[in-house]
């Protein structure tokens, strides 16, 4: 999915936390966002997602208005995910179930990309009873199940141990390819953003400072802030 | 002492006899507390999560009235709902007095927005997380609706269990309307209340037997889903 991004503002108690002049994403991107805490990224993409509605600018999603069929065709993961409770299996099932599609697909399909995140073993698990980082790798599954078009990942990998963030990363790495969907991922991780991403956008206080293909941002950045961000300095 | 031990004994014969009188009032009890409930749940269960989601301007209000009905002395809603329906009433034409209908919508009052209440409390944890999350699943109103419905069914049930608990123990309102007329509007409550003044022991203590049996019930029922959690 194209995204198209115009002028885009969001205002709490009138106070700006989004002001994007203009952003545009191909279709079949797998951009990286980076940026301190505070910043807007899970605003951006929560307004791209249709969760919270902008105070002034517009989205277009393939030259199109936000509709329920968008909504359908893309899927969030939250910094902090919510698990159905129930097992890890229906967990995953869920998307497809709402979309109709027949008991003995679900089964095949949930098993797949259960197979695809190595997350088998959990199948009929109870969800609250998962680690932080198991319940994060049922939550990609839960989302990628249905092969959207637009993947939002907001800090997907945040409790993950470093041998499953490459699992994961895989994975990720994987679905994008096969599906050649749109991935948008916030990350806190630089080294996963250079691993993962072919562009990567740094945002400070709601704005997109640059927006570069990855090697191109980390070894010459071309803003100031965007230098010190990289290079762990302190930046106000 | 005595009197007690007097009254438990012939109680428990009582029961043992199915003593028919004690059936009726105990089924009849069972009979307008389990309708006021379920009318009260289809009710509630709507109101409260929607509360519970939606942000509006009133919702303050609504909140705080909400909270205040769910503490209703159940005397004045019976004495409310007994103006409205006797014969000189607004509603007089109906001819509900001193009938189970009567009985079943003073209960309704009193239940509904202590199910809505405890839903709303419910609702207003977990209720934005759950509907955000079907949202970026795909799902539509309808099944966001279900689907919190499911999700938040702990809180539903023991919401619905602590208001099936209000009505069956409660006894000014539908003495109040009601009147306790024997073979027709006579509950268990009010049973005891009128037992009592007529100093007969032995059938207040044997509903009363009843009565806490029911109650522990429902408690355990309470507790076993509190557990789940
Ligand atoms: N509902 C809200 N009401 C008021 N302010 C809010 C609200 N939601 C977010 N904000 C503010 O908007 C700003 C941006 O928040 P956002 O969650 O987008 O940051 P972020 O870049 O995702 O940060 P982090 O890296 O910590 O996740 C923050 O200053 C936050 O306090
Ligand atoms: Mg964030």
């Amino acid at each position: 999915m194209n995204l198209n991004i115009n002028n885009l503002q969001k205002y709490y108690e009138g106070q700006p936390v989004l002001n994007i002049e203009n952003l545009t994403i191909q279709a079949g991107s797998l951009l990286g966002i980076i940026g301190p805490n505070g910043a807007g990224k899970s605003t951006l993409i929560k307004t791209i997602a249709g969760l919270i509605k902008a105070s002034s600018g517009s989205i277009y999603y393939d030259n199109n208005k936000f509709s329920s069929k968008i909504q359908k065709h893309m899927t969030l993961v939250f910094q902090k995910p919510y698990l159905l409770r129930s097992t890890v299996f229906n967990n995953i099932a869920y998307p497809l179930k709402i979309r109709n599609v027949e008991r003995k697909e679900i089964e095949k399909r949930v098993i797949e990309v259960m197979d695809f995140i190595g997350i088998e073993s959990l199948k009929n698990q109870k969800a609250w009873t998962l680690s932080g980082g198991e319940a994060q790798k049922v939550a990609l599954a839960r989302a990628i199940v249905i092969k959207p078009s637009l993947l939002l990942l907001d800090e997907p990998t945040a409790n993950i141990d470093p041998n499953s963030i490459l699992v994961m990363e895989e994975a990720i790495k994987k679905f994008h390819k096969e599906n050649n969907s749109t991935v948008i991922i916030i990350t806190h991780n630089l080294g996963q953003s250079k691993r993962l991403c072919k562009e990567v956008a740094f945002m400070n206080k709601g704005k997109i400072i640059e927006i570069e293909k990855t090697d191109r941002l980390f070894n010459s950045p071309k803003h100031s802030t965007t230098k010190k961000f990289i290079e762990g300095e302190i930046i106000i | 002492m005595e009197a007690i031990l007097e009254g438990f004994k012939n109680a428990i014969y009582l029961l043992l006899s199915f003593d028919k009188e004690i059936y009726s009032i105990v089924g009849l009890s069972l009979y307008v507390s389990l309708a006021s409930t379920l009318i009260s749940s289809l009710l509630a269960i709507p109101f409260g999560i929607i509360l519970g989601i939606k942000s509006f301007k009133v919702k303050k209000i609504i909140v705080r009235g909400l909270y205040t009905m769910m503490s209703l002395p159940p005397v004045i809603v019976g004495l409310v709902i007994y103006l409205l329906i006797s014969r000189s009433g607004p509603l007089g034409r109906l001819g509900i007095t001193y009938t189970p209908i009567a009985m079943i919508i003073a209960q309704i009052c009193l239940v509904t927005p202590i199910i809505a209440g405890g839903i709303y409390n419910g609702t207003k944890e977990k209720g934005e997380e759950i509907k955000n999350l079907a949202y970026t699943l795909g799902a539509n109103k309808i099944q966001t609706l279900f689907l919190l419905i499911k999700e938040l069914r702990v809180y539903i049930f023991s919401s619905i269990v602590t208001g099936y608990g209000r009505a069956i123990s409660e006894v000014g309102a539908v003495m109040i309307v009601g009147g306790n007329i024997k073979g027709h509007t006579r509950v268990m409550t009010t049973t005891i209340a009128m037992l009592r003044n007529m100093g007969d022991y032995e059938m207040a203590i044997a509903i009363g037997i009843v009565l806490l049996s029911l109650s522990f019930i429902i408690n355990s029922l309470l507790y076993k889903l509190q557990q789940e959690d």
